[in-house]
This record gives structure tokens, C-alpha cells and sequence, in this order.
């Protein structure tokens, strides 16, 4: 079982009478790329704030590294989702003091930035004023920020929001290469498409509730009924455990019940079917979010 | 502790460069410079500058003597005055600038005292030219020329020159007005740019505040380090800077005066009674940390700069009352309304700052403003945070009263 970074149990947090959080229990395992995922509004930010002991939660209880919120703030690097950093001030000595204040001592703060500078291709703006880049590089700077003192656990409030797509490969890679470096990372975003494929476990919230939450490739498989898609000159007639198969020319979409793919390849080589391709497809997970919603609005 | 230093390190070295800051600084001891320069270029004659810009008529005054005990004139005066047959040609050379003003003595003048004085602009010069010591002195030369001895006359035309003592000062050393200017005038102004250090430090502190909060940079700031010790740090490092600002003014009047008379222009009041001393740097202290936390949680709460700035405009204002009652003071330091404001924690440090030095302040209101404060500080301290921590995050909207009182009950 691996080491719990984060948990919450039962958090909640209104606003004059509206619940922006309502009942979210989860946990964030050591090693995971974690996302927080919902539309606009549906509470990413204030979850992400009441674990950073900017806002205190109404109810439920949250633990961060073993503590509660606030107390180990050296060992959190925190991306916000309000932007800003002291624009008069240069790159380097803006670097330093943020990473001074988590604890660093001063020698490493400008080693650690000059060398996450250098990665992010920003190292000739290090004696430039923050005024003086442009947007994208300080969307790229303020990522620095909040890893430049080596953190366990990552904080990263819509990492994505405003970069461009170049930027956000390059990010995703940085997200990754933490997390091959053994750190954990807990993302929020309402862009799922943009965060799929990033993410090992997800919660997945809509109006401060829980829709869904769990191992990303469990969930897909719980909530997608299976798809696969194939090629063959051949007629595959009559399978067990098809839901529905559409035709177009010789490829056939084939909607999955109660079988996994491996189920029907194993028919149809038993069939003798010449393939000439088979294809595992998987519903995006904006899909299954709105499935999900529109079948909690029935009930 | 640690990342409280590191706060206060920053805000020093940031707002030490500050234009505003420098420009301040250098400025008083730049007026010193001109100042000294004005003394050693004009010398002793200072005096006498500042009397003839002020009557220049003097040298050529006309006299029309219809009483007849003016001339003819006495030697000594012939220079300066020129008599007159009648009013007409008098009038006439002042109107063609042989004479800048011409006195008119009529017969009932040992009945009334009357002397009509006609000037060419009128008002302020005939004021002047009435209470000049010549005027005085040919006066009572020509009255009494022939009946008392030159000493009587010189004593009769100006009977005193005062010596102030007060017995409270008896201790202090005679030095004349001079003595007077350095008890009262200096230990004021003194007093004026102790306060002027509070208002400028606790300004930086508001808006570095709203700057953090505008720029967006408070909510990383705030995962790093809590509330408090960010306040800490701020008032730590901008009242180091305030106090560099007070070693450099005090530094520099040294410098200028050649060393120990300026400082003892300074200190020789203040060490006099060094109760005044000690008691100045408590209030000096207590007063910076009052308004420095007053403005970081003013700071705060405003959602623009322009807006903390307005807000605390109002506890400027309050501040600025013993400044604005400050020429009062001079004739009575210990009446009610200034005692009222020595009570008062948010004028109780400048109020006792000027007024100490005047006066020897009663103890009574010296221990209650102290206590005053000592139980306000924690407060304001405690309720400052409060409000600091909520205000950083509120964008957009400046919390309501019941927003205010909420964030407190949560606390």
C-alpha cells in the first residue's frame, strides 16, 4: 500500500450560504500525478486552498504529510490559480526570496533557480525585472516558484489555464519527470482532455460534489462499456456479450456487454475472422463525466 | 523566526532604494546644509538683514513739526530725518521718493500723542516705522533733551530688555532666546520627524500590503509563511528602515555642525530631564508599531492601492491632530484637550512626543496613555491580523463589517 501524501475526510466550505465544497473525501498516494478535475465553479480552487490553510474548512478534516494544513509548508510547493508574482522586481531575487521563505538556505535558493531557469530556457531573463517577460514566461516563471525549493508534494492549481500548446507539452513533461523523480503531484483542471492522459487517480467534482473518484484507468473501465474497433473482409455475424455493432464499410464499431476486449479476440480467432485490425477504444472522460451528471439528474 | 527575518530583510533592502525614501532622507539634511550656509554667509548680521528688508524707510524719514519742539533737529539725526515747512511739501517728497515716509507732529501733541505718519503704500511699513527703535529714541532725544542725561533717555526709549528665566528651567544653563529655542523648538521639531518617520515607514508598509494583494503575489506568499509573521516581518524591517532614516538625520546634523554642537543642540534638552529621553523612545516604538499594524491591516482590506490608501487616509488624519494642535501647545502643553489626546492609543504617541519636551507632563497621563497603549497594541495587533489575513485573499470586493466581525468570531 503506498504512503498517503494527502487526505481529506468530509470537507466542506460555504460562502454566505453557498456550499462551494459539499463532502469530499479523498486521497492522494505517494508517486501520483493526481488530478482534481470539474467544469468551472465546481469548487477546484476552494478544495485546493483550504489544504493550503489559506481558507479554513467549515467541516471534515484534512491531513498533509501526516499534519494538518499549514504546518509543513517547507514540503508543499503550491502553484495558484491567481496569477502574480512582484513585477518590479528581477527574476533571480524574486526566485530566491519565494524559495528563502520555504525554508531554503540562501546559496541554494539562487542554485536552484538558476538551474530551473536554465531548464525552462528563462536563464537570460534572470537579472531582467518580472514586468519586463512576457505572459507566457511568467506563466512559466510562477511554475518555478513552486518547485524551486524541491518539494514532496506538488500543488497545482489549472497548470494549464492560458498556455499555449507548445507550453503545455513542455509542462506536462516537467509534471512527469517529478514524477519520475519520485514526487508527488496533485493537479486541478476543467480542460479533462488536456489531463487524461497525465493523471493515474482522479476526482472528479461537479457543484462541490464527489462524481467521481478512483484509479483513471478503473474508472474508464467501469463507466466506458468497452469499444472496439476492427477491420475485416469477413462477416463476423451473430457475437456473445455485443451490445451494438456499427458498420461503416468494412470497419466495425463494436459497443461491449459484460465481456472485455480480450473476450472477443479470443471469439473471434476462435472464428477463424481474418483481422486486419483491432483497436481497443476507450470514451473520453468528458463523456463519461456528462453521462454521469445527466444520469445523477435523472434519478 | 527565521522566515520573519527573511521578510524583514527583503522589505528593507526593497524600500531602502525606494526614490521616495531617499529623496526624504537626504532632504533634511540638504536644509540643514542650507541653512548653515545662510547663517555663516550673513554671519551675525543676520539680524540686522532681516530688520532693514523688513524697514527699509528708515534712512530717510520727513518731519513736519507743527509743535516746535523738533527743531532744530539734533545733530545725530540730521542724516536720517528732514524737516519740513508744511504737510504739502512733505507729501510731495514722499510722493517723489525723496523720503519713504513722513511723520506729521501736531500742536496738541503732548495733550494726545497723535502722530499722523504718511507712507506711500500704508499699512504694513507705518506699523513697522512706529515701533522702530529710531523712532522711539528721536523722540524722546528731542523731548528731553535738556532735562535728563543720555542714560535715562536710552532707558526711557527702551525701558526693558528682557532675561527670560522659569523657575522649572532654573537648573538649565542662561543662554538667552537661544536657550529658549533650543527647550522648545528643537525637542518640537524633533518631534515632528519622529512622527514623520512613523507616517512614512507605516505608509511603505500599506503599500507594499496592497501591492502584494493587487499584484496577486499574497497567496504564494501566504503558502510559505502565516500571516503573522509576514505582519512581523514588515513592521521589523520597515522600522529598521525608519530607524536608519533617524541615524542618517541625526548623523548628518552632527557632520554639518562640526561635531558635538549639533548633537548637544539636540540633546542638551532632551538630557536635561532624561526621563524625556527614555520615554521618548518608548512612545517612539509604541507609536510605529500602533500605526505600522494599523496599516498592514488597512493595506489589506483595500481591494486597489488607491483604495487602502483612502482607507487609511481616516487614521492618518487621526494621527495628524496633535500636529495641527501642535501651535497651541506652546502657550499651555497640559490643557484638557491635549491631555484627552495623550490618553487616546491612536494620538497618544505623537501627542506625548511634542508635548514632553515642552512641559513637564503630568504623571497621570503619562502612565495611562502608557497603559492605554500597552493594552491597545495586543488589540489592534490581534484584530490587524485578523483582518490582514482576510483581506489578502477578498479580490475584488472589500469585506463588510459582517465579514469583519465573522473572520474575528472564526479566529
Amino acid at each position: 500500500m503506498p504512503r498517503t501524501m494527502l487526505e481529506t475526510n468530509n470537507l466542506v466550505k460555504r460562502y454566505d450560504g453557498f456550499t462551494a465544497v459539499d463532502d469530499l473525501s479523498f486521497e492522494v498516494y505517494e508517486g501520483d500525478i493526481f488530478g482534481l478535475l470539474g467544469p468551472n465553479g465546481a469548487g477546484k480552487t476552494t478544495a485546493i486552498r483550504t489544504i493550503m490553510d489559506i481558507f479554513k474548512p467549515d467541516a471534515g478534516t484534512i491531513t498533509v504529510l501526516g499534519h494538518p494544513p499549514g504546518v509543513v509548508r517547507e514540503r508543499i510547493g503550491y502553484l495558484p490559480e491567481e496569477r502574480g508574482l512582484y513585477q518590479d522586481q528581477k527574476v533571480l531575487d524574486v526566485l530566491v526570496y519565494l524559495a528563502e521563505l520555504k525554508g531554503t538556505s540562501r546559496s541554494t535558493a539562487r542554485e536552484q533557480s538558476l538551474l530551473w531557469l536554465e531548464r525552462l530556457e528563462l536563464s537570460d531573463w534572470a537579472q531582467k525585472n518580472v514586468r519586463d517577460l512576457s505572459r507566457g514566461m511568467q506563466q512559466k516563471l510562477q511554475f518555478v516558484a513552486s518547485v524551486v525549493h524541491d518539494p514532496e508534494l506538488l500543488l497545482l492549481d489549472e497548470p494549464f489555464a492560458g498556455l499555449d500548446p507548445i507550453n503545455v507539452d513542455l509542462l506536462k513533461r516537467l509534471i512527469r519527470e517529478l514524477q519520475k523523480d519520485g514526487k508527488t503531484v496533485m493537479l486541478s483542471a476543467h480542460q479533462m482532455n488536456l489531463v487524461e492522459a497525465l493523471c493515474d487517480r482522479i476526482l472528479l467534482i461537479d457543484d462541490g460534489k464527489a462524481v467521481l473518484y478512483g484509479d483513471l484507468a478503473e474508472i474508464k473501465q467501469r463507466h466506458s462499456p468497452g469499444t472496439v474497433r476492427l477491420r475485416t473482409p469477413d462477416p463476423v455475424g451473430e457475437l456473445p456479450g455485443v451490445a451494438r455493432v456499427e458498420q461503416r464499410d468494412d470497419t466495425l464499431t463494436i459497443t461491449l456487454k459484460g465481456i472485455t476486449p480480450q473476450d472477443l479476440l479470443r471469439t473471434l480467432v476462435e472464428r477463424n475472422i481474418a483481422l486486419e485490425s483491432f483497436e481497443v477504444t476507450t470514451t473520453p472522460l468528458e463523456d463519461i463525466f456528462i453521462a454521469v451528471v445527466k444520469e445523477r439528474d435523472h434519478a | 523566526m527565521r522566515k520573519v527575518f527573511i521578510v524583514a530583510r527583503r522589505e528593507y533592502l526593497v524600500n531602502v532604494r525606494r526614490v521616495g525614501f531617499i529623496v526624504m532622507t537626504l532632504l533634511v539634511p540638504l536644509m540643514g546644509a542650507v541653512g548653515l550656509f545662510v547663517a555663516a554667509f550673513f554671519g551675525g548680521q543676520a539680524a540686522s538683514f532681516f530688520a532693514s528688508t523688513f524697514a527699509p524707510q528708515e534712512g530717510n524719514i520727513g518731519i513736519v513739526d507743527e509743535l516746535g519742539a523738533f527743531t532744530p533737529l539734533l545733530p545725530q539725526y540730521e542724516e536720517q530725518f528732514t524737516l519740513y515747512g508744511d504737510q504739502e511739501q512733505g507729501r510731495a517728497a514722499v510722493r517723489d521718493k525723496v523720503i519713504a515716509s513722513l511723520l506729521v507732529i501736531p500742536e496738541e501733541y503732548m495733550d494726545t500723542g497723535k502722530v499722523t505718519i504718511i507712507t506711500r503704500e500704508g499699512g504694513f511699513s507705518a506699523a513697522i516705522l512706529e515701533d522702530s527703535d529710531t523712532v522711539q529714541e528721536f523722540f524722546v532725544d528731542h523731548l528731553l533733551q535738556d532735562e535728563v542725561d543720555p542714560k535715562v533717555r536710552a532707558r526711557v526709549a527702551h525701558p526693558i530688555e528682557p532675561v527670560p528665566v522659569s523657575l522649572e528651567a532654573e537648573a538649565e544653563p542662561e543662554g538667552g532666546p537661544l536657550s529658549v529655542i533650543l527647550n522648545l523648538v528643537v525637542p518640537y521639531f524633533l518631534g515632528i520627524l519622529l512622527v514623520m518617520t512613523i507616517f512614512v515607514t507605516s505608509g511603505y508598509l500599506l503599500q507594499g500590503v496592497a501591492r502584494e494583494k493587487t499584484s496577486r503575489v499574497m497567496e504564494i506568499i501566504l503558502s510559505s509563511v502565516t500571516a503573522q509573521e509576514l505582519l512581523a516581518g514588515k513592521v521589523l524591517g520597515l522600522g529598521a528602515l525608519g530607524l536608519t532614516q533617524i541615524v542618517i538625520w541625526l548623523g548628518s546634523s552632527v557632520a554639518l555642525s562640526g561635531g558635538t554642537v549639533g548633537l548637544l543642540g539636540i540633546a542638551l534638552p532632551l538630557l536635561v530631564r532624561p526621563q524625556v529621553l527614555v520615554l521618548g523612545v518608548v512612545y517612539y516604538i509604541l507609536g510605529f508599531l500602533v500605526y505600522a499594524v494599523l496599516m498592514g491591516g488597512v493595506g489589506a482590506l483595500g481591494t486597489t492601492q488607491q483604495e487602502s490608501q483612502q482607507l487609511a487616509g481616516i487614521f492618518s488624519f487621526l494621527a495628524a491632530i496633535p500636529l495641527m494642535i501642535g501651535g497651541f501647545m506652546f502657550t499651555n502643553p497640559n490643557m484638557t484637550i491635549v491631555r484627552v489626546l495623550s490618553w487616546f492609543p491612536l494620538t497618544a504617541p505623537t501627542m506625548m512626543l511634542l508635548r514632553m519636551p515642552m512641559t513637564e507632563v503630568p504623571l497621570v497621563d503619562v502612565v495611562g496613555s502608557l497603559v492605554m497603549l500597552i493594552i491597545a497594541i495586543p488589540v489592534i495587533l490581534w484584530v490587524g491580523s485578523k483582518i490582514f489575513r482576510m483581506g489578502l485573499l477578498m479580490y475584488g470586493k472589500r469585506p463588510g463589517l459582517r465579514q469583519i466581525v465573522r473572520a474575528l468570531r472564526q479566529a
